[in-house]
């Protein structure tokens, strides 16, 4: 038997979190078809659930100013839709958002529910690897943030806590002049990736001064070298241009998909670094 | 298209349908309803060693073959009734039926079922075609796999490729196909009067319950079986429902209370029959004018581990082997045989998608191989009335494919666009020429349907039609009020057509084959005449018509000799695509469409087959992709199992030529089926001529392409 519980509010939410460790649910387009029965029978969740959507403090999204950096506040009720149409969500997050399903299930789903959920085909993970996403998490009592690509450990694995909830995710807002997401999808709309790409990165004084490159649904999490990006560090769009072969050749060696229902690991491999490649060469082009 | 039977009405069912009123098979109320689930078969190949069964508590129930009567048979009787309603001693494929748990509580009842545990003894199962030809881990069927074979034979073949100059050869590989209607599979037996009567979401209510009377050995008469509104079929509620409902009146029988067999999606996916697998290779022989002088083709179904519609699937195959050509010398060798999977069975079409995939990818290759236009080369051999087919009958239809070629030409400047995509990188357009005979094979429809339609004068100046075919989505309901209606010179919403009933209606036949219209329709063409020359008589009155074969069709069915079919539907597509060279994946910029189903009945529910066959064609030809692993199917979700979206293609552009047929309603021919067979190889054409590489199979997956180009 499992129990069910619907707070009033996020304290309380974390006092229920704190005292019966239950799962919590968002919008459900994970967990209601993880834990999907006989229709006309009950889900089969293992643990007590406790519902989180309605939370109105974490229904917001905003822009907080320190120092010199901008950072967009992505609360954690809020749905793929909330962060579609606002209109300081970066280009290539705002894109992967809109790749997943259909606005019906956009209207449902939250951010948060994506990223927790932690699929190497969450397509929101691809964009937010590449942005640096910080993830806000909150106990009774403490709270911590731990940028996305440790907070996700493995295929529906994370740091979090069985008395945390994840309150925020923050994006710094840095200046990116070359910014790509693709999905490779099974069709054209409502479908999961076979893969993903993001690329964003800018340039000071024709030399590359930020990159991220980041591969979606090619291994069990998210793959970003931060290592091969810093070799691009400083570069002139004419001097990556030459570098392409190599980078290529690099990044083949981090690329280590697998075969399953929906693809082949040849064909994930291929076409990750031919989008690699791609977006590469528009970026040598940009200076 | 000038008749005025083709002009639009509102569909009867349009209304109630948007609104969401529609009452499907899980709508319906039951008192003291039971709901069923089968325990299946894990294994693909395996003998029963013991099944482990916890206390069933009183009102739950496993009903398995001990609990069929000593006068009935644990066999269904489809065309064939190899298979068995419920497992014995061992299984054969994966989701074979072995049990029936039911009971008050579906969560009890699950919970039961996930207490059973099946003790195998594991055989090596066969999957492939080459499994099966070698009879790996011993015959499944037969002593060699063979469920049946044809040869047909016309002309000469091997002295005519003693002369060929040149010959061509290629491999055509097609895959399993989902119908994924929308409704799943879902049927309720009830006991009521003294009797069972089943409810079900179906397509040949007729054909349930003389299964359901062989099983339990009881006459026919005792079984009633009601349609209920069906939410699509395509073939796949044509003889599977039958599969479900023999358990299901085995556990009615002896529980004497309602009963409910509702398949979840991810259940229909798995344990459903799907389209047959093909493998077909064709070799040509040509002259120096580059005219064909031979072809031989040697085609390959994979019917699984159960027979049922098989050997009639292949026949289809064969009997459209050379698609809508002129070949003076030809042979078909055509095999059906068993494997451990699950047994595939109808799916709009019936093996005529198969065959003519093949064909016309082969007629492009040859063309390509000698460096003609493949539509140039392709029209030199177009079939032409009183020619002789592939079964040594002369073609009857007028052809009208020249004409339609014109017509497709000048929609799609398909002619222009070929050769300006020839050194494109990345554009390509294909096209393809099919038809598809309508009705039953050879004479079936009079040696084993032999339809009856029956009407009536009701009160308030209505009439009543009865017929055994149903409204599935593909618009019948409203097509036969209006044949019905224009003859009676009534509005067709006076037409009374309820969905069948077996104590009501007579037997007209299933509705398949693309025969609804083009057989049944003309049977209630004449029926109506009947009923307004007795009109007069009064309410009550009543006219049936009785289906007679045309004399002037010959038919010998050992040997599949003749008249194959009484008339084809003919079609014409283009489809123009441009691929992405960093991704591989395609997209379809274009389709086209050219038609001659004789006359539509009305033209907005025929666009609608156009546009629905061609797009279900596109999938199985894009992105329908299902695998086996082990004997059971990959994409079993909607999330893997992908259809297309309106997003993958665009509209398709659709016009239709008349060509009257004189034993059709109004001159309609059938055109259900036909509608799905030109797309998959003019897509595959494209493809082809997009990427410079030739395209033997389908699914075309941007996977497939990559290895291509590689
Ligand atoms: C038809 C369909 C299509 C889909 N298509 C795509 C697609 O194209 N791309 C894609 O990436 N995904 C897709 N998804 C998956 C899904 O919609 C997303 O992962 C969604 O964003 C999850 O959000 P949710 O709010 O519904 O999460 P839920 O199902 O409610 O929860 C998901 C996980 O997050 C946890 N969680 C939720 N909120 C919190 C919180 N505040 N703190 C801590 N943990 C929390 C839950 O415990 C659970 O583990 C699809 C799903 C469906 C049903």
């Amino acid at each position: 038997m499992v129990d069910s519980y619907r707070p009033k509010d996020l304290k309380d939410a974390l006092s229920i979190r704190a005292e019966y460790n239950p799962q919590p649910l968002a919008g459900g387009t994970d967990l209601m078809v993880r834990y999907q029965s006989w229709s006309g029978t009950l889900p089969l969740f293992t643990k007590s659930v406790m519902f989180v959507g309605h939370l109105k403090e974490m229904k917001y999204i905003k822009k907080e100013a320190k120092d010199k950096t901008v950072t967009l506040v992505i609360g954690g009720t809020a749905t793929l839709t909330d962060v579609a149409n606002n209109p300081d969500t970066p280009e290539v997050l705002k894109k992967a958002v809109l790749s997943i399903a259909a606005p019906a299930l956009r209207n449902n789903a939250t951010l948060t529910g994506n990223i927790c959920n932690a699929s190497p085909a969450g397509d929101s993970i691809c964009a937010l690897y590449a942005l640096d996403a910080v993830i806000v998490i909150e106990k009774n009592g403490g709270s911590r943030e731990v940028p996305i690509m440790e907070f996700i450990t493995g295929p529906g694995r994370t740091v979090l806590g069985s008395d945390e909830l994840v309150t925020a995710i923050k994006i710094p807002l840095k200046a990116s002049s070359v910014n790509d997401f693709t999905k490779v999808g099974t069709r054209r709309a409502n479908a999961l990736s076979k893969l993903s790409f993001t690329g964003v990165a800018d340039y000071k004084n024709g030399r590359i001064d930020s990159i991220a490159l980041t591969f979606g649904a090619v291994g069990p999490t998210v793959v970003r070298s931060v290592e091969l990006e810093k070799k691009l560090i400083g570069l002139s769009g004419s001097e990556l241009k030459a570098r392409i072969p190599k980078v290529i050749d690099d990044y083949s060696t981090v690329i280590v998909p697998i075969d399953d229902q929906r693809s082949t690991a040849v064909y994930r491999k291929k076409v990750a670094l031919n989008l690699l490649e791609k977006y590469l060469k528009e970026l040598s082009s940009h200076e | 298209m000038g008749a005025k039977i083709s002009i639009p009405v509102r569909r009867i069912d349009a209304k109630e349908k948007a609104g969401g009123w529609t009452k499907y098979i899980g709508d319906y109320q039951f008192k003291n309803l039971q709901h069923g689930r089968f325990l299946r078969s894990e294994r693909a190949r395996a003998k029963i060693i013991e099944i482990k069964k916890p206390d069933f508590p009183e009102g739950y129930y496993y009903i398995d073959a001990s609990d069929i009567p000593s006068s009935g048979k644990n066999n269904i009787q489809m065309i064939k009734d190899d298979w068995r309603v419920f497992a014995v001693s061992d299984v054969k494929y994966i989701g074979e039926t072995i049990a029936v748990i039911l009971g008050p509580d579906k969560q009890k009842v699950l919970d039961l079922l996930n207490q059973i545990e099946v003790i195998y003894e594991d055989l090596v199962p066969a999957f492939t075609f080459d499994d099966a030809l070698s009879c790996k881990g011993g015959a499944v069927y037969g002593d060699n796999n063979i469920f049946s074979e044809y040869l047909l034979n016309v002309g000469n073949v091997d002295n005519a490729f003693k002369d060929a100059v040149k010959i061509v050869e290629g491999k055509y590989e097609t895959g399993f196909q989902e119908h994924l209607y929308m409704e799943t599979q879902g049927l309720v037996g009830a006991w009521e009067d003294e009797k069972i009567t089943i409810y079900a979401s179906s397509q040949c209510p007729f054909y349930i319950r003389k299964s359901v009377a062989v099983t339990l050995g009881v006459p026919v008469g005792d079984i009633r079986v009601r349609q209920t509104t069906t939410g699509g079929a395509f073939g796949g509620k044509e003889h599977f429902p039958d599969v479900i409902a023999t358990p299901l009146a085995v556990a009615v029988n002896k529980v004497k209370k309602p009963v409910a067999m509702i398949y979840d999606r991810i259940e229909d996916i798995s344990f459903t029959s799907k389209r047959h697998p093909s493998k077909i290779t064709i070799k040509t022989g040509l002259d120096k004018n580059n005219n064909i002088i031979a072809m031989d083709i040697d085609t390959l179904v994979n019917g699984g581990a159960y027979e049922s519609s098989t050997t009639i699937v292949l026949q289809r195959a064969i009997l459209h082997g050379i698609g809508v050509y002129n070949i003076p010398n030809a042979r078909i060798r055509g095999r059906a045989v068993a494997t451990n999977t699950f047994p595939s069975d109808a799916y709009r079409g019936f093996g005529a998608p198969q065959g003519l995939f093949a064909i016309e990818m082969h007629m492009s290759h040859v063309a390509d191989e000698l460096g003609l236009d493949s539509s140039d080369f392709r029209r030199k051999h177009f079939i032409k009335t009183n020619d002789i087919t592939i079964t040594n009958a002369k073609m009857h239809d007028e052809v009208k494919l020249p004409e339609m070629f014109a017509k497709i030409d000048e929609m799609s400047d398909y002619s222009s666009r070929v050769k300006k995509y020839t050194d494109d990188p990345v554009k390509g357009i294909g096209i393809a020429f099919v038809n598809h005979g309508g009705g039953f094979t050879g004479n079936g429809e009079q040696a084993i349907i032999k339809g009856v339609v029956k009407m009536k004068r009701l009160e308030g100046g209505k009439a009543g039609l009865y017929v055994s075919v149903v409204e599935m989505g593909q618009g019948l309901q409203t097509t036969m009020r209006k044949i019905a209606a224009k003859e009676l010179g009534l509005d067709y919403e006076d037409i009374v057509y309820d969905n069948p009933d077996t104590d009501i209606v007579p037997d007209s036949g299933p509705t398949c084959a693309s025969r609804s219209i083009m057989v049944v329709g003309f049977l209630v063409q004449e029926c109506a005449k009947k009923l307004k020359a007795k009109w007069n008589e009064g309410v009550g009155v009543e006219a049936e018509d009785v289906y007679k074969h045309p004399d002037e069709l010959i038919w010998e069915q050992e040997t599949l000799q003749g008249d194959a079919y009484p008339s084809y539907g003919w079609g014409i597509n283009v489809v123009e695509v441009e691929f992405d060279p960093v991704t591989y994946e395609v997209k379809t910029t274009g389709i086209w469409a050219v038609w001659d189903i004789g006359v539509a009945i009305d033209e907005i529910i025929m666009q609608g087959q156009s546009s629905g066959g061609v797009i279900q064609a596109l999938g199985y030809a894009s992105i329908e992709k299902c695998e086996l692993k082990n004997g059971a199917f990959m994409q079993h979700t909607m999330a893997d199992y992908t259809i297309p979206t309106s997003l993958d293609f665009p509209k398709v552009e659709t016009c239709f030529i008349d060509n009257p047929y004189k034993y059709g309603p109004s001159g309609a021919k059938g055109a259900g089926e036909l509608v799905f067979d030109a797309a998959p190889p003019a897509y595959a054409e494209a493809v082809q001529n997009a990427i410079g590489k030739r395209i033997y199979d389908i699914p075309v997956t941007p996977e497939m392409i990559m290895g291509a180009l590689k």
